[in-house]
């Protein structure tokens, strides 16, 4: 890949609209005032409303259940049951796996997790079924459950050999090293827990299906429906034109989709089902609960010698997720020696699922804090101690790094933040009952790659549409895109219009893993060149177009309108060349798949994970950077912990857009901070319940929690992370933070807390 | 779980003022005003988030007062001036000071919780609460948002209450 020269790059790099300026929201207008329409908030005729009901068990088997209240009860049309829902296929997986079973309940006899859907009632109207949903009774045989990685029953779980990183003789390497450090680091149950809740409307028409359903990935989630309902990928067409946050929760059909669905069919009616606040805490999985250990070993000079670490995270006792502990582990630090292992232990847990930074953001909570204990252990400042290991290749993949300011990182963000100025003592710093600390930690995420395309059109006025069935979530993904093409085209942003969040439109993958900029720039610079240059090439070569006599080689377009590079001959708006050569539009359709792509090749492409590229692919290792600097005040008498002040450094490359840029890594930061301070799922320990699986008792950050918030931008253009130069940025942030924080505590308090959150009563 | 639970089929005659304009209903009496708006006027610029009372996605202006619209029901504020982040703008489309400074300030990702936040700032400000970043904070502290546009919304309100001042 390389770098293209943007081919109006000179003069317009200082612009607002070009790539890389700071232009605001496209989606923004629509947003503020309320005209932005969501997923489910379309108006469809006959529209009905279901509402699920939940087991009250976390293992065990349904062994009846009493609908009839519920069936009689005022505007009801239907319950839907074990018993009584259509029997659905089972779809394969995001890897494109095929299904493990033939067939697929979505409402459940044996109970593997609290809340687990049971039964489905669906009557006119919204208040109809949420009432005929309370008098659906429910018996179970009720068994004992694993609530979590602490229950006695638990066990050591299963070993996953792909986890395992090795190199070199680690555990002696530890032994004989003069110091050494081990320490265990626990993160609790997290919940991505966006605003906008889980839900859809399905209406079918004959055996076509849509689904309005906020998505991260139409084209995947589309096929799953489709394998469930056995028609073919082209009949399901997913819109989500916005979607309220996804932080890695909306990028599967899952099984509530799955029972709208099916009602919509049995009834023939489009059916309604929004997952209400407590459903959204058990109905998907947030990020697993994490246990590490991390010992390391170095020399008196501070170089390390050895890592070990050991990682488990929990699953579910009917699905597999590996939450990666080693990833940032196995490359933040140079070293000979280093071992790195994994199991996974079943719990009755609804599986858990992706959250921001999912391997990454845990992993660097046990490197980053281990770090700096052994930066303390060595009386070496943790700053110092960071640069004495400084990685100058990937340890593990043994690749140069495609661009690493790490470095720059940390110089960037020591100075504004003014570390030079802290006393290294613990319990040194202090206004008045209150303890200050200053902490550190660095951040890592791969540059993941994968393939898109879009389609760009040049209408009979001269105006622009973009179209992708990729989304945005708040990335920015309607405004870098409408950039994109308006820089490449030589158009007015405002002349483009983008349009997202329809299955119909051109491909696109799975927007996670911070992939979807890098990817959907890409392929939107590579059509939009070509319907410039079919537009070029029309204007020179149509005998009706006003430059043909110009017998000219080549055109420019400013500013929508068309004219010779030397200002000789005529200029002419766009939409002036489209009516004298007699064209109402040019379409051109980009992907970056190379062209010997198979039809079956695309279609896994946008449909599974399995055709990713791997960020260590050729000759180089590829990942975006980070360095945070944070400031907390501690309560001395209380342990209440505020964080006061936040300076983060950080690398993603070329950002598309500064300002948008900005606001995705603060947000990664502020959900940090909540990660560190404030979320954990608590598990009633009798029936293996979330007892805080609300907004008032699983607690995010406030706006009263949140200081001010410096971000610097140290990237610089990697042409081997994409297209464009971008590298990562949406998950980039969250990773560090909150190490970052338990230093800081660690700094003002002198108690190294080791288990998030850090709540009041681990400080006094 | 009560087998005697009744449920009433009873329906209300119900007339809102939103935005100005009167609307006539025929609800049930345990409607919301937020599924009302929702589900019933197409005003859907009112965001339901958890339907509990705890995140403020759906803050509308009663009499001018912030009110979270699920825990209101609509048969309460018949005959009261409602207001809804539809009716925020001018009639000629000219943006509400807060609604332009969310944009300018990139005070919102996801846009879910927006008009929420965005009807909380106008009552902050009128409220006389925007004096200090602080005082913004903690005004505004009832209103989640998880894409963590919190300093943004800060910068927003400060800049807005600003120009409404001058």
């Amino acid at each position: 890949m390389t770098v293209h020269d943007m081919k109006h790059a000179a003069s317009d790099s200082a612009r607002l609209e070009a790539v890389g300026g700071r232009l605001s929201r496209v989606d923004g207008p629509a947003k503020i005032t309320g005209a932005a329409k969501y997923a489910v908030e379309q108006r469809l005729e006959g529209l009905t409303h279901a509402v699920l009901v939940g087991a009250t068990i976390a293992a065990g088997k349904v062994i009846g259940i009493d609908a009839r209240a519920a069936e009689t009860a005022p505007g009801v049309l239907a319950v839907l049951t074990p018993d009584t829902i259509m029997e659905l296929k089972g779809a394969s997986d995001w890897l494109g796996n095929p299904p493990a079973q033939p067939t697929y309940a979505p409402l459940v006899r044996d109970v593997t997790f609290s809340g687990q859907h049971i039964a489905a009632v669906v009557a006119e109207t919204f208040e109809q079924a949420v009432a005929a949903a309370a008098l659906v009774k429910v018996w179970y045989d009720e068994m004992p459950a694993i609530v979590d990685l602490s229950d006695g029953k638990a066990g050591d779980g299963i070993p996953i050999d792909a986890m395992t990183k090795e190199w070199g003789d680690a555990e002696a390497a530890f032994a004989e090293a003069p110091v050494r450090i081990c320490a265990a680091y626990n993160t609790p149950r997290e919940f991505q827990a966006a605003m906008e809740p889980h839900g859809l409307i399905a209406r079918w028409q004959g055996d076509e299906l849509t689904i309005w359903e906020p998505s991260q990935w139409l084209d995947g989630m589309a096929r799953t429906y489709a394998e469930w309902f056995g028609v073919p990928f082209e009949n399901v067409r997913l819109v989500s034109p916005y979607v309220g946050g996804g932080f890695g929760s909306k990028a599967l059909a899952l099984a509530h989709s799955a029972v709208a669905a099916a009602a919509a069919r049995m009834l023939d009616r489009p059916v309604k089902l929004v997952l209400n606040r407590p459903q959204n805490f058990t109905s998907y999985g947030g990020r697993a609960a994490t246990r590490q250990t991390v010992a390391i070993g170095a020399d008196r000079d501070g170089r390390i010698q050895s890592i070990v670490h050991r990682g488990v995270n929990e699953t579910a006792v009917d699905g597999m997720w590996v939450e990666p502990l080693g990833s940032v582990t196995s490359i933040m630090y140079a070293t000979q020696n280093f071992s790195s292992r994994q199991n996974v232990v079943r719990v009755n847990t609804v599986v858990p699922g992706a959250k921001r930074a999912p391997g990454e953001n845990p992993s660097a909570f046990g490197i980053e804090c281990a770090i700096d204990e052994l930066a303390y252990e060595l009386g070496i400042d943790p700053l110092e101690m960071r640069l004495i290991n400084y990685a100058e290749q990937d340890p593990h993949a043994k690749k140069a790094w495609s661009t690493r300011q790490l470095r720059e990182a940390f110089a960037a963000g020591a100075e504004a933040f003014g570390w030079a100025k802290r006393s290294p003592e613990p319990r040194s710093m202090r206004d008045g009952h209150q303890l200050i600390g200053w902490g550190v930690a660095a951040g890592t995420y791969p540059v993941r790659r994968a393939h898109g395309e879009a389609v760009v059109k040049i209408l009979a006025d001269g105006s622009v549409v973009v179209e992708s069935s990729s989304i945005d979530m708040g990335q920015g993904t309607y405004t870098i895109l409408a950039q994109t093409a308006a820089e490449t085209l030589g158009v007015p942003v405002e002349r483009v219009s983008v349009k997202l969040g329809d299955s119909h439109f051109a491909r696109a993958g799975v927007t996670g893993g911070s992939r979807l900029a890098g990817v959907m720039t890409g392929a939107v610079y590579k059509a939009a060149g070509q319907a410039l240059d079919e537009l070029i090439g029309l204007a020179l070569s149509d005998p009706r177009s006003p430059f043909q006599k110009l017998q000219a080689n080549t055109l420019q377009v400013r500013d929508g309108r068309i004219a010779s590079p030397r200002g000789e001959g005529p200029e002419l708006s766009i939409a002036e060349l489209m009516s004298a050569v007699g064209r109402d539009r040019i379409e051109a359709k980009g992907d970056t798949l190379p062209a010997s792509t198979t039809a079956e090749e695309r279609y896994k492409n946008y449909t599974t994970i399995a055709k990713s590229i791997p960020h260590t692919e050729g000759d180089y290792s590829r990942y975006s950077w980070c360095a945070h600097f944070v400031e907390v005040r501690v309560d001395e008498d209380f342990g209440t912990v505020r964080v006061s002040r936040v300076v983060s450094a950080l690398d993603s490359g070329r950002l598309y857009n500064p300002k948008l840029a900005e606001s995705q890594w603060k947000g990664g930061i502020i959900m940090g901070i909540g990660q560190a301070l404030l979320e954990e799922g608590i598990v009633d320990r009798r029936h293996g319940r979330i007892v805080n699986g609300n907004f008032a008792d699983y607690m995010l950050p406030t706006n009263a929690d949140i200081p001010d918030i410096q971000t610097i931008s140290v990237g610089i253009p990697d042409p081997h992370s994409s297209a464009l130069g971008g590298k990562g940025v949406g998950e980039l942030a969250i990773v560090g933070i909150a190490p970052a924080i338990a230093n800081a505590v660690f700094h003002a308090t002198g108690k190294r807390v080791r288990d998030l959150p850090i709540t009041l009563e681990k400080l006094i | 779980m009560n087998d005697q639970v009744t449920i009433s089929p009873t329906t209300l005659s119900v007339h809102l003022t939103i935005n100005g304009r009167d609307h006539a209903l025929e609800i049930e009496p345990r409607v919301t005003l937020l599924d009302a708006l929702r589900d019933r006027l197409a005003l859907t610029g009112t965001k339901k988030g958890c339907d509990q009372g705890q995140c403020g996605a759906c803050t509308v202006h009663v009499d001018g007062q912030r009110v979270l619209a699920c825990l209101t029901l609509a048969a309460q504020v018949e005959g009261r001036e409602i207001t809804t982040i539809e009716g925020l703008a001018d009639e000629d489309g000219t943006l509400n000071a807060v609604q332009a400074a969310f944009l300018e300030q990139d005070a919102f990702q996801c846009g879910y919780c927006t008009p929420g936040q965005i009807m909380s700032a106008v009552a902050c400000i009128r409220e006389g609460h925007a004096g200090s970043d602080e005082e913004i904070r903690e005004y505004m502290a009832g209103n989640l948002c998880r894409c963590g546009a919190y300093p943004n919304i800060v910068a927003a309100v400060r800049q807005a209450a600003q120009e409404l001042r001058s």
